[in-house]
């Protein structure tokens, strides 16, 4: 646990997380034939009264499938820039790269059309007679056409990795879940509780119940930081039972607001981590110290605990640590920041996210 | 009477542990320790059958405690306690040594215990070998009535002659029965061997002499002592340190 994370977590990443498709890969070839053939049709249909539609489509057809394909072409091409751009910049540039198409093969068009090259006036009648009107009648349906087009990419984009997101983050909350560790040693304890502490026992099994509530809900589910806080003590008393005089817990936690609306979860894991990572190694155990604060509209909330001894390190997974931040991230977007390492003699993991209500809860006086 | 000694880290498995032999009888409960070190202290002294021991505990684990505990006189017949230890337990399982799972049966601890009285002192010291699959952070040696733990940083150098290994340390020297190449394969990259029964500690190595008739030798810190380097290994411990 000492890597120190990047505070925009999941939303890091080079061209793969740009919202443009591949247009290198052929089934962005077939999705851009197919608008063209939409587009042509719709123009056609338009003019249909004034010519005959066959040729009419046929012609469109033809003109716009260059367009098409010479753009997905310097779009697959130039994608890796434009994403470098970052979203609102690489769209305008994507927006007048093809707009700047759409009138550079116009233009070609008319000019093709008055050479000599050609040689049948039949076929010479076919092509658009006047330069400018056509180009800039062009260029204003391609880049009208170019936005919606970009518009609905990065709708769709956003709409599929918010839900990978929600996926990831629920099969990263089972995995996080309860370690089993914990769970065999605590019947075990509460198997010897039971006769010479019935009430401890019986406490510790309501508990541990409750634990397993809280861990079996729907991790993207907000809950109050006063649930939290609670669900987070519930686990301080079971360990409490386990570790004896070994543990010790400070909770400076009076200034924060306890009808913050949070995702469940994401305070125990820190703790448990704590324990787990810097109390449970070391014979003589020590202080895990959870210090909450509230600055204007921003929560902040610090674990610390002291590092185990050399040698003595568990080597644990970062999923907690990673689970906390992708869910954060989902709810706050880049507002959430979650950090953590060591500084000297003390492992760290701070939290930090806006201050939001839960809705029909009044305000308690921390 | 089986003589039984308790170690766990955590109060109330001991109390589970001491609640369930008392109802099994016929076995005495002579000693509860929380950590390796104490129930090693323990069981050099008191002389236990069998040792009830929890896998995960702080400083030196219950796998390395095991392990020192089989450099005893006489030493008792270990059953691992442990509440989810994957590995442990498919090492265990291959060698068919006592463990308990948590929390703990009474029926089981009683079949592990009259298993645990008719092993033999060789398959106790091979049960234990077993185990032991990680690195120990400690060396134990044995002194009449005790057993030290001398911790693995702390050892300057092994030298071994026909029947006994010396480990000179920071703070003397004892004697074990491990062999050099042993000692050798588990220790690792730190331990560099200078001579056929030489072995030292790389972190304490200060500097490498050339005597008058050409051979070498190490001058190790907080030791007033240089050690010979055979011919053979000599270019091999310059190439290691490029000098």
């Amino acid at each position: 646990m000492t890597r120190q994370a990047p505070a925009d977590g999941a939303f890091r990443g080079g061209s793969d997380s740009f919202y443009l498709p591949n247009f290198c890969a052929s089934r962005a070839a077939v999705a851009i034939v197919l608008i063209v053939e939409l587009t042509a049709v719709v123009l056609s249909i338009a003019r249909s009264e004034a010519v005959d539609f066959g040729a009419q489509l046929a012609r469109s057809s033809l003109f716009l499938l260059w367009i098409g394909l010479v753009g997905a072409a310097l779009l697959c091409v130039l994608r890796p820039a434009l994403a470098r751009l970052g979203v609102q910049r690489g769209s305008l540039a994507a927006l007048a790269l093809l707009t700047a198409t759409v009138a550079g093969i116009s233009i070609a068009t008319v000019l093709i059309g008055r050479s000599q090259l050609l040689g049948a006036a039949a076929v010479a009648a076919q092509f658009p007679r006047q330069l400018w009107p056509f180009v800039l009648r062009n260029t204003a349906i391609g880049g009208v056409i170019t936005g919606v087009t970009l518009r609905y990419f990065y709708v769709t984009h956003q709409w599929r990795r918010n839900i990978e997101m929600r996926a990831a983050a629920r099969v990263h909350a089972l995995q996080a879940r309860i370690r089993p560790h914990f769970l065999f040693n605590s019947m075990n304890t509460i198997a010897a509780l039971t006769r010479s502490a019935p009430r401890q026992a019986e406490q510790a099994v309501q508990d541990l119940a409750d634990l397993f509530r809280a861990s079996l809900g729907d991790p993207n589910q907000t809950i109050t930081l006063a649930d939290e806080l609670e669900i987070a003590r519930t686990y301080e008393r079971i360990e409490a039972l386990r570790l004896g005089e070994r543990l010790r817990v400070t909770w400076e936690v009076g200034a924060l607001p306890l009808d913050a609306s949070v995702p469940g979860l994401i305070l125990q894991p820190l703790l448990e981590n704590a324990i787990y990572h810097g109390i449970e190694p070391r014979p003589d155990g020590g202080t895990v110290h959870i210090h909450g604060e509230r600055s204007a509209e921003l929560i902040s909330v610090v674990v610390r605990n002291p590092l185990a001894a050399r040698g003595g390190a568990r080597h644990g997974n970062h999923l907690a640590l990673e689970n906390i931040r992708e869910r954060l991230n989902l709810i706050y977007g880049q507002r959430a920041l979650v950090k953590a390492g060591a500084f000297g003699e003390e492992y760290i993991v701070t939290l930090r996210f806006p201050y939001i209500a839960a809705p029909g809860v009044p305000v308690r006086a921390g | 009477m089986l003589r039984v000694q308790i170690v766990d880290d955590e109060p109330p498995a001991r109390e589970r542990l001491r609640q369930l032999l008392e109802e099994i009888g016929s076995v005495q409960i002579i000693a509860e320790a929380a950590t390796g070190p104490e129930a090693l202290e323990q069981a050099a002294r008191l002389v236990p059958d069998v040792v009830l021991l929890d896998v995960r505990m702080p400083g030196p684990d219950g796998i390395e405690t095991a392990r020192h505990l089989s450099v005893l006189e006489e030493p008792p017949a270990v059953i691992f306690t442990t509440a989810y230890d994957q590995y442990a337990i498919n090492a265990f399982e291959t060698r068919a040594v006592g463990y308990l799972l948590k929390p703990v049966r009474r029926d089981k601890l009683a079949a592990a215990l009259a298993q645990a009285d008719r092993l033999t002192r060789p398959q106790l010291l091979r049960l234990a070998a077993a185990a032991g699959t990680s690195r120990r952070t400690h060396i134990a040696a044995r002194r009449r009535e005790q057993v030290r733990l001398i911790p693995v940083a702390e050892i300057l150098y092994f030298q071994s002659d026909q029947k006994y290994t010396t480990v000179r340390h920071l703070h003397g020297e004892d004697l074990i029965e491990e062999s050099l190449r042993a000692l050798e394969e588990e220790l690792g990259e730190r331990f560099v061997r200078i001579h056929r029964n030489t072995l030292i500690n790389a972190d304490h190595l200060q500097g490498i002499e050339r005597g008058g008739d050409g051979r070498y030798s190490v001058l190790l810190r907080g030791s007033a002592l240089t050690l010979p380097v055979s011919r053979r290994l000599a270019g091999e411990l310059l190439e290691r340190f490029r000098i």
